[in-house]
């Protein structure tokens, strides 16, 4: 019985050739098109997290003596209250000075030395990292209203501008999805209605003979999933050649940036552009048969 | 079993097919349905079939009003009829045997049910020897023989036909009607919508007779006009 009515469905898969690999083509552009845009907002989202755990703000506290260590303590408190941190870590200006020495300058640190004890110039800090970098600027200007607090600094031009790109990245992948979603419906249903012209003699024998609408919509629903489901296949294997081809190119321009930024493996995606197309294939594939079969169930 | 009441039918165009209508055709009997074109018949026979709705009055099949019958129950409706039209309506790349067998799928038939029933439905309609051919290799007269076992086929209480002989030779015509007359004697109601007036003159069966959608007569064993 489940035998009869999926065969039924491959036998209209053959049926119209040409429309199936019309609506195949279509479907495949179409998936491959939103791959695209899905996997450089995987990246972009990727980097985001990557920044996001690496970097944050750190805030100076002002040089005054008579600042108190119960104030600097109470400042870590308030900045650790505030949605968005993710931590706090309390550095001293002698730890800051030591870092200094050990790094910048690690070849004459003899040149800082003098600055040791009461002659350093440098401030006690807060290094804080965030778990929302939209958030950075909100956090900034709260901690700014301290009034034991010197200044802050973030790194804001590489946030905002990956936001800003990730943003609108998310927003173009939405937009696309959904139109080349309709474009999609409409290619495939052009194609089962094909189908179901050339079936429509069988299909009014059904329905005298008492087929109920489920058992005559079965087969081009099927039809449906089918040509969703190899276009799914096929463009996933696109997109992975197309990914893997351009994957080293980008790598190579990001170390140019010096940034700590690395790019997502196919593979690690595979899993989830998979279960995206293929949720789309079938999808697209069962409401445009559905629709394709409409005007014919009325009787 | 067939039972119409005060039915009407206008469709959406103004046209008024069938004006309150009344019959009833009881369990086990053979009806003629009779008018020329265009008086109403194959309304009726749409109206039998739910494939029209009344716009007044009540049908009334196998004891169960049908006249506000859910979509969804129609199949199971038309699963208690056989039906059978005057251009055959055979699936051409589909052999005797799987034009049958076609109507058990849907009714989703197991396997070894069908296999028994087939051959019994075709060697009922004298067709046991063409369960291998093709439709276009058959005669018409044949071919209206394959629509009758795919009717058949699953048992129904009632077997409609809608102009089975229209498309056939006088010869022909009458060796369908004798079939006809022979699946009624066991058991299935028919009825037959024709305008073939010498079967229906020679057959002696009741004649429901339609003109401009009024029903201008009924007789119990009546010829085809009310005269002979």
């Amino acid at each position: 019985m489940l035998g009869y009515l999926i065969s039924e469905g491959f036998r209209n898969v053959f049926k119209n050739k040409k429309s199936t690999v019309a609506s195949l083509v279509i479907m495949c552009a179409t998936m491959f098109i939103f791959g695209i845009f899905f996997a450089i907002g995987e990246n972009v989202n990727h980097m985001i997290d990557d920044i996001e755990k690496q970097q944050g703000m750190q805030v100076f506290i002002k040089n005054d003596d008579s600042i108190t260590q119960e104030q600097k303590t109470q400042l870590g408190e308030q900045i650790r209250n505030l949605d968005g941190v993710n931590t706090v870590v309390f550095r001293t200006k002698d730890e800051s000075l030591n870092q200094i020495k050990d790094s910048v300058f690690k070849e004459n640190p003899e040149m800082v030395e003098m600055y040791e004890g009461d002659r350093n110039p440098l401030q006690d800090s807060y290094v804080v990292t965030l778990t929302d970098l939209e958030k950075s600027e909100q956090v900034k200007n709260a901690i700014e209203k301290n009034d034991i607090v010197d200044n802050v600094e973030i790194r804001s031009n590489t946030i905002n501008t990956l936001v800003k790109i990730a943003n609108g990245i998310n927003t173009a992948s939405i937009v696309i999805l959904v139109l080349l979603v309709l474009i999609s419906i409409f290619i495939i249903t052009n194609t089962i209605k094909l189908t179901v012209h050339a079936r429509r003699k069988e299909i009014s024998i059904m329905k005298y003979v008492g087929a109920t609408n489920g058992f005559i919509r079965w087969p081009f629903v099927v039809e449906g999933i089918i040509i969703g489901v190899i276009s799914a296949l096929i463009s996933i294997v696109l997109l992975g050649f197309a990914y893997n081809g351009t994957a080293n190119a980008v790598l190579n321009l990001l170390q140019t940036t010096a940034l700590p930024l690395g790019i997502i493996s196919f593979s690690d995606m595979f899993g989830l552009v998979l279960t995206v197309y293929l949720s789309l294939g079938i999808g697209i594939g069962v409401i445009g048969s559905m629709i394709s079969m409409r005007k014919y169930l009325e009787v | 079993m067939i039972e119409f009441r005060n039915v009407s039918k206008t469709y959406d165009t103004g046209t008024e097919a069938v004006h309150k209508a009344n019959f009833n055709i009881e369990k086990g009997e053979f009806a003629f349905l009779v008018g020329t074109s265009g008086s109403g018949k194959s309304t009726l026979i749409k109206l039998i079939l739910k494939e029209e709705n009344p716009t007044s009055g009540n049908i009334i099949i196998n004891g169960k009003d049908t006249t506000y019958l859910k979509p969804k129950r129609v199949p199971y409706l038309r699963r208690s009829m056989g039906v059978v039209f005057q251009d055959f309506r055979l699936l051409p790349d589909k052999t005797v045997y799987d034009n049958v067998a076609f109507a058990m799928y849907i009714v989703n038939a197991t396997k070894r049910h069908i296999r028994r029933q087939v051959p019994m439905v075709l060697s009922l309609v004298g067709l046991s020897n063409k369960a291998k051919v093709y439709p276009n290799e058959l005669s018409g007269g044949e071919q209206q023989r394959v629509a009758l076992a795919r009717a058949l086929v699953n048992n129904p209480s009632m077997l409609i036909a809608d102009e089975p002989t229209g498309n056939l030779d006088p010869d022909t015509a009458w060796d369908i009607m004798t079939l006809l007359d022979d699946i009624n004697k066991r058991g299935t109601t028919v009825v037959v919508a024709t305008h073939a007036k010498d079967i229906v003159d020679k057959m002696k069966k009741r004649v429901i007779q339609i003109e401009d959608g009024h029903i201008i007569r009924d007789d119990k064993k009546g010829g085809y006009n009310s005269e002979v």
